[in-house]
């Protein structure tokens, strides 16, 4: 078990409405394996941004037990799941969500600075751009870049601080079919030489064809498991 | 230096929304500026309340015989007053040490008469202190060596329908309870513009107020220092100084109505700046609260980052302090021509007054001069910063809150 990095057992999670009780995960189980590129994919409603929420230590869940990295997030404080994000885990969201006042490199090294990284976070953050080939988008702000720019810098900094864990929801929806291959290609190559994991929530089926295993959920739960060799 | 990402995150996040940064920093320059110039008007007045005090013969220091301050008797008596006038006279920071003797009289001139304390001095040392003794209508004020001459306020002159070179005669009670009686000529008139000072004045020689009570040495020493900054400190230095017996008082012992005045006084203008700065602060709450409300999902993104608690709220604050460093700058910008003014020019109360005021026997300057000073920039700087971050303790502890997931959604809005 040495090589599962999320290990979700019987997880529910519920929503109230005013009255009304919507039940998003229902006695969901999954497991997540180092080295995993994995898609979740599902129609909307079936679960996949809460499954998201709860493996991120976003969120608890109402039921069940979901450990991240061997632990149980809802025995966690607000600040260790803080902290658990900060060190363990990258996000790369649907709407980039760069700071937009920071530049490329600054958006970067902004997560190495919440880590209490000092003098050398600059040439980090430097580096990692290079290694993505977004060196010559260092000093531009977020809205000087194109969306397919924005979603590859939200990578460089969801990875910067080398994290084993990277959660992704929707990340190729706002893009066009290049910027989209380009981007999993890019996801592709940490994965292979950085020995990261990298899990989907998507529609694209563009993801689906790069992911080397694919979750479909349905009212909650998982309904199909498969892995691509 | 290297300037951290947060700080750089803070300043930045200003220069989007510029116009309502810019009306946040009017606001607070305004509240600040409002703020200060009350600082600076209290600070003047009551400088000039304590300078008025002290140059009514009053002193800004009393040494007084012990038990002076229960009793109010006139016929009590410094224990050591040759030895507390060479050690005062002899401290660094004492402008002028005035030995005053006081005894209940009445003036007689022919058929009319009027009842008022006679101030025996000694004439050097209170042409120094006393500013009264510089508005000498007609004739002068007394001088070294004078017997059996006085100086009159003109309410007096004017009730007993006397000249200069007039003789009065002045009755007191006797150290045994006799009465005692001198003819005394008049020297001077004095006309402060008061009526009621001008009623009070009788000014004779210690040795005329020796001879007539038949009570050695004066009653009080009124002192006056270099800087009216050093009371508090000067009083326990002269405590230890003179010989025990006599009791070192403050002005605001030695007048407590003024004392209670200028307390009460100070309230009202606290009270006021605390208005003031309490407006400036929900003014900014406002402000700030919207704009975190419109930031709402970069909040819920940083805290999915991993930001913490504790560095959002560095965040937010640091927003506030430049917001509040800007209102600081902008509203000393604002007060500074005022302060200038007013404290060139003064603010002219007497035709408000009608005149002269007085209070206690004590005679007011008519004319205020705010007190301008490089003390407004730290004052300035703590006002605006304090309003500024107390008015985004809200907004603040609202940023720490945001649910990353109900807020994030991970999706587009």
């Amino acid at each position: 078990m040495e090589n599962v990095l999320v290990d979700v057992r019987s997880v529910t999670k519920d929503f109230y409405t005013g009255k009304v009780v919507v039940h998003a995960l229902r006695g969901l189980d999954l497991l997540v394996k180092s080295g995993d590129f994995l898609s979740i994919v599902g129609p909307s409603g079936s679960g996949k941004t809460t499954l998201l929420n709860l493996m991120g230590a976003l969120d608890v869940a109402t039921g069940g037990e979901v450990k991240v990295f061997g632990k149980e997030l809802s025995k966690l404080s607000r600040r260790k799941r803080a902290e658990l994000r900060l060190k363990l885990l990258g996000f790369v969201f649907q709407a980039y969500n760069l700071v937009p006042v920071l530049t490329a490199r600054e958006n970067v090294e902004f997560v190495l600075e919440l880590q209490g990284i000092g003098s050398e976070r600059r040439t980090r953050a430097e580096a990692i751009l290079e290694e993505l080939s977004l060196g010559e988008l260092a000093d531009r702000r977020p809205s000087e870049m194109s969306g397919g720019q924005q979603q590859r810098v939200a990578v460089a900094r969801a990875v910067a601080s080398r994290p084993r864990l990277v959660l992704a929801d929707e990340p190729t929806a706002n893009l066009d079919s290049k910027n989209a291959e380009a981007l999993l290609q890019m996801m592709r190559d940490l994965r292979d030489e950085h020995s990261m994991t990298f899990v989907f929530s998507t529609h694209d089926p563009l993801v689906v064809s790069y992911a080397s295993r694919v979750v479909t959920l349905r009212d909650g739960v998982v309904v199909s498991d498969e892995s691509k060799n | 230096m290297r300037v951290s990402l947060i700080t750089k995150f803070a300043v930045r996040t200003l220069r989007r929304k510029v116009r309502r940064t810019l009306l946040s920093v009017i606001g607070v320059g305004f509240g600040c500026a409002i703020a200060v110039f009350m600082i600076a008007f209290m600070r003047g007045s009551g400088e000039i309340r304590i300078r008025s005090i002290a140059e009514s013969g009053f002193g800004h220091i009393r040494i007084a015989p012990a038990g002076w301050e229960e009793s109010d008797e006139h016929e009590l008596r410094l224990q050591n007053w040759s030895e507390d006038l060479e050690v005062v006279r002899s401290m660094k920071g004492i402008k002028v040490a005035a030995p005053h003797a006081r005894s209940s009289a009445l003036l007689a001139f022919g058929t009319r008469v009027t009842g008022t304390e006679m101030l025996g001095v000694d004439p050097s040392a209170e042409h120094e202190m006393n500013r009264l003794v510089r508005a000498v209508s007609e004739g002068r004020y007394l001088q070294p060596g004078d017997r059996d001459v006085t100086v009159i306020g003109s309410s007096i002159a004017k009730r007993l329908d006397v000249e200069l070179d007039d003789d009065l005669l002045l009755t007191v009670a006797g150290e045994d309870g006799s009465v005692e009686y001198a003819m005394l000529r008049i020297v001077g008139i004095v006309n402060t513009g008061s009526r009621e000072i001008d009623a009070s004045i009788c000014h004779v020689t210690l040795d005329d107020v020796e001879q007539l009570t038949g009570l050695d040495g004066p009653a009080e020493i009124s002192i006056t220092l270099h800087d009216y900054r050093e009371i508090d400190r000067m009083v326990p230095r002269i405590q230890e100084a003179i010989p025990e017996g006599d009791v070192v008082l403050t002005w605001k012992e030695v007048v407590p109505s003024q004392g209670g005045d200028a307390a009460s006084d100070r309230a009202f203008m606290n009270l006021m700046i605390g208005i003031v700065i309490l407006v400036v602060v929900l003014g900014v709450t406002s402000a700030q609260l919207t704009a975190i409300l419109e930031r709402k999902r970069e909040f819920a993104v940083l805290t999915a980052l991993g930001m913490r608690s504790t560095q959002i709220m560095r965040l937010v604050f640091l927003e506030a302090a430049v917001v509040g460093v800007f209102g600081a700058a902008a509203g000393l910008l604002l007060v500074t021509p005022l302060v200038y003014h007013t404290a060139t020019k003064g603010l002219d109360f007497a035709g408000m007054m009608g005149g002269e005021v007085a209070m206690s026997g004590v005679l007011f300057e008519p004319i205020i001069y705010s007190d301008m000073g490089f003390w407004m920039i730290p004052y300035a700087l703590l006002l605006a910063l304090a309003s500024t971050v107390i008015a985004v303790l809200y907004p603040a502890w609202f940023a720490v809150k945001v649910n990353p997931t109900s807020a994030l959604s991970l999706r587009e809005a």
